[in-house]
């Protein structure tokens, strides 16, 4: 494993921390406050109290070498050294790290920055194939490549991830589908041509800080201008993005004096900021505080000649029903159009078709599976994590450095003794999102399916006795220098 | 040097170990229901999506018998929270979400796993 940038990241967060007056043990424990901390802790723990040595044998097949696909990859093979680990994968900067992607969108940080080899992060003894997997045979335990390469497995792991579907957008059909890594410098053209700017690919976020530059000098320049900010119909990676980029262009605008002459305005797809109370009355506060404008219900449909159109859906009561005991609510739509000067589009999302339209796929495309075991619906040796699982809230690094410890505990229970006992681990809906407010300042969301009870507000993820929904510097520091080598050497190495 | 390096970080690791040290558990809450899933079934749900889940079309109600327990899970959160992402990307089904707080508020509320492993009950007891 190439460590080269290992100590690079180190000396880095030693001179912030300096300048700041900080010394990293005192970080460390302030960052220990949070769960997002205890996580590493406890993770750490579990590295050396679970992670014994199983007699395990079998072939095991991973189907995308994302970061789920090989931290899953890694672990495993620490885990039972015993099983031969296959890992399907042809993009080779496959493990780049996309939660930087909104920090290159900002010009705050570069894209090389970002940059990972995943060659630089197999484990000894793991095959890599860098084919695609085009079809599924889960009765037969086989899956074949896009060259026709058949494979065998006894478990197989599903770690795909998630296709950006800008083509569904009308006047973005040329854009078509994307993954974030990779070249994607003909998608970017496309995206330019209409004046589209998008963080979800790195190239894309490139272009992002260029088209938000050229936005900001017209409003330095004393022109009014429009900036929108959207958030699709499906669910999306990393669900904090959409925001994290309109807060960080309304920094560079205030950094340049130019922000009054800027509306920003955000059209989310939903009917609020965020799943979890406490967080959606947070944000409303910051959007306020930051004069932002905003408008639920709005779903991006097409952009055509610097304009944003937009379906704005609702209900209208109709008729008493009886049988429910309430009115019936109908369904409406209303085309609403939106000028912009600089537009931020968080494309729809969806799992690649040839995972979500075969056997084990499902209606929607994502991977179905019991969101505690991981394993699939339908097929008892499948198992899938990661933004292309059909799990509640899932979709960020933060949830999948949960499950893929529960996915490898169950993979190896299963080639074991053939079943899963009960007192594995379960995942629990852990995710974090932390949301950039400004340069400086996060508010860390950390939250679980327990959170969610209707109404409660309640926040069951986060143990500290710091308050969850404050906009801290601490945390800053967290995101900014300290989560990219966690991921990174942590994760990638199946140890965090 | 490169093991002094990871000797660090494994350092760093330690002391968010130490510092994590009997925070661990997270406390799931525990939800108390008025009704159980059979009778939020029989009570809220049979009039418009059947006595077997096989939905109503004369009503546009779908089937509900007609998905595994994992699948119906799924769904089940997407209507009971608006959604299965993190809220900004709302619900498929905004009809049915509107109905179920209606319903919730009636204090028909369910556990999700309990209510999707009933519905598949009903599916193969036809």
């Amino acid at each position: 494993m190439d460590n080269r940038n290992l100590k690079k990241d180190l000396e880095h967060i030693d001179s912030i921390l300096k300048e700041k007056g900080i010394s990293r043990r005192d970080a460390m424990k302030m960052l220990g406050l949070s769960t997002a901390g205890l996580a590493v802790g406890s993770t750490s723990l579990d590295a050396t109290t679970t992670l014994n040595a199983s007699d395990a044998k079998g072939e095991v097949l991973i189907v995308g070498g994302g970061l789920s696909g090989m931290s899953t990859a890694a672990r495993l093979k620490s885990s039972a050294s015993g099983i031969n680990i296959t890992v399907v994968e042809p993009e080779a900067a496959s493990v780049s790290y996309q939660p930087g992607q909104t920090l290159v969108g900002a010009g705050l940080w570069d894209k090389k920055d970002i940059f990972y080899k995943r060659d630089d992060f197999v484990p000894d003894g793991v095959k890599v194939i860098k084919e695609k997997v085009m079809k599924f045979d889960p009765q037969k335990n086989t899956a074949t490549t896009d060259k026709g390469t058949e494979l065998k497995y006894d478990a197989m792991i599903v770690t795909a991830g998630v296709k950006l579907n800008y083509g569904a957008i009308v006047g973005l059909e040329a854009a078509g589908e994307a993954y974030s890594s990779g070249d994607n410098k003909a998608l970017v053209g496309e995206l330019n041509a209409k004046g589209v700017s998008s963080v979800y690919t790195a190239d894309g976020a490139e272009a992002t800080w260029k088209n938000m530059q050229a936005f900001i000098a017209k409003a330095k320049a004393g022109q009014k201008v429009s900036g929108v900010f959207t958030h699709p119909n499906t669910p999306i990676k990393c669900g904090g993005a959409p925001k994290k980029i309109m807060y960080l262009t309304n920094e560079r605008l205030k950094e340049q004096g130019a922000r009054e002459n800027a509306d920003l305005h955000f059209y989310p797809n939903g009917g609020g900021m965020f799943g979890i109370k406490d967080y959606h009355t947070a944000i409303v506060k910051q959007f306020e505080r930051e004069k932002f404008n905003w408008s639920y219900k709005h779903n991006l449909v097409e952009i055509a000649n610097g304009e944003a159109i937009f379906d704005n859906h609702g209900l209208v009561k109709g008729k008493f029903d009886p049988d429910l005991d309430e009115y019936e609510m109908i369904q409406t739509h209303k085309r609403v159009v939106k000028k912009f000067d600089f537009i931020h589009v968080t494309p729809p999302m969806k799992a690649p078709d040839e995972i979500g339209n075969s056997v084990i796929g499902s209606a929607k495309g994502w991977v179905p599976v019991n969101k505690e075991t991981l394993q699939h619906a339908k097929f008892e040796n499948v198992f899938s994590l990661g933004d292309i699982a059909a799990i509640p809230m899932g979709k960020t690094g933060g949830s999948v450095r949960k499950q893929y410890k529960v996915a490898v505990s169950n993979v190896v229970s299963y080639l074991e003794k053939g079943s899963i006992p009960k007192t594995n681990a379960k995942y629990d809906g852990y995710t974090v999102c932390p949301l950039i407010t400004s340069i400086g300042t996060v508010m860390l969301a950390e939250f679980n399916w327990a959170s969610k009870k209707p109404g409660s507000g309640q926040n069951a993820a986060t143990a500290g006795f710091l308050d969850p929904t404050q906009e801290r510097y601490i945390w800053w520091l967290l995101k900014f220098y300290l989560l990219k080598p966690m991921t990174v050497y942590g994760m990638l190495s199946g140890r965090a | 040097m490169k093991k002094i390096i990871i000797s660090t970080l494994l350092s760093i690791f330690a002391v968010f170990a130490l510092v994590g040290c009997g925070e661990k558990e997270t406390k799931q809450e525990k939800v108390a229901y008025k009704y159980t899933t059979v009778q939020v079934y029989e009570q809220a749900c049979i009039k418009c999506h059947g006595k077997h889940g096989e939905g109503n079309p004369e009503k546009k109600t779908p089937a509900l018998n007609d998905r595994t327990p994992a699948e119906m899970a799924q769904d089940l959160y997407d209507v009971k929270n608006g959604g299965t992402g993190f809220g900004g990307s709302g619900t498929d089904h905004e009809i049915m979400e509107h109905n179920m707080k209606k319903l919730i508020d009636k204090g028909y509320d369910y556990d999700i796993d309990s209510m999707a492993e009933f519905l598949s009950y009903l599916a193969k007891n036809q």
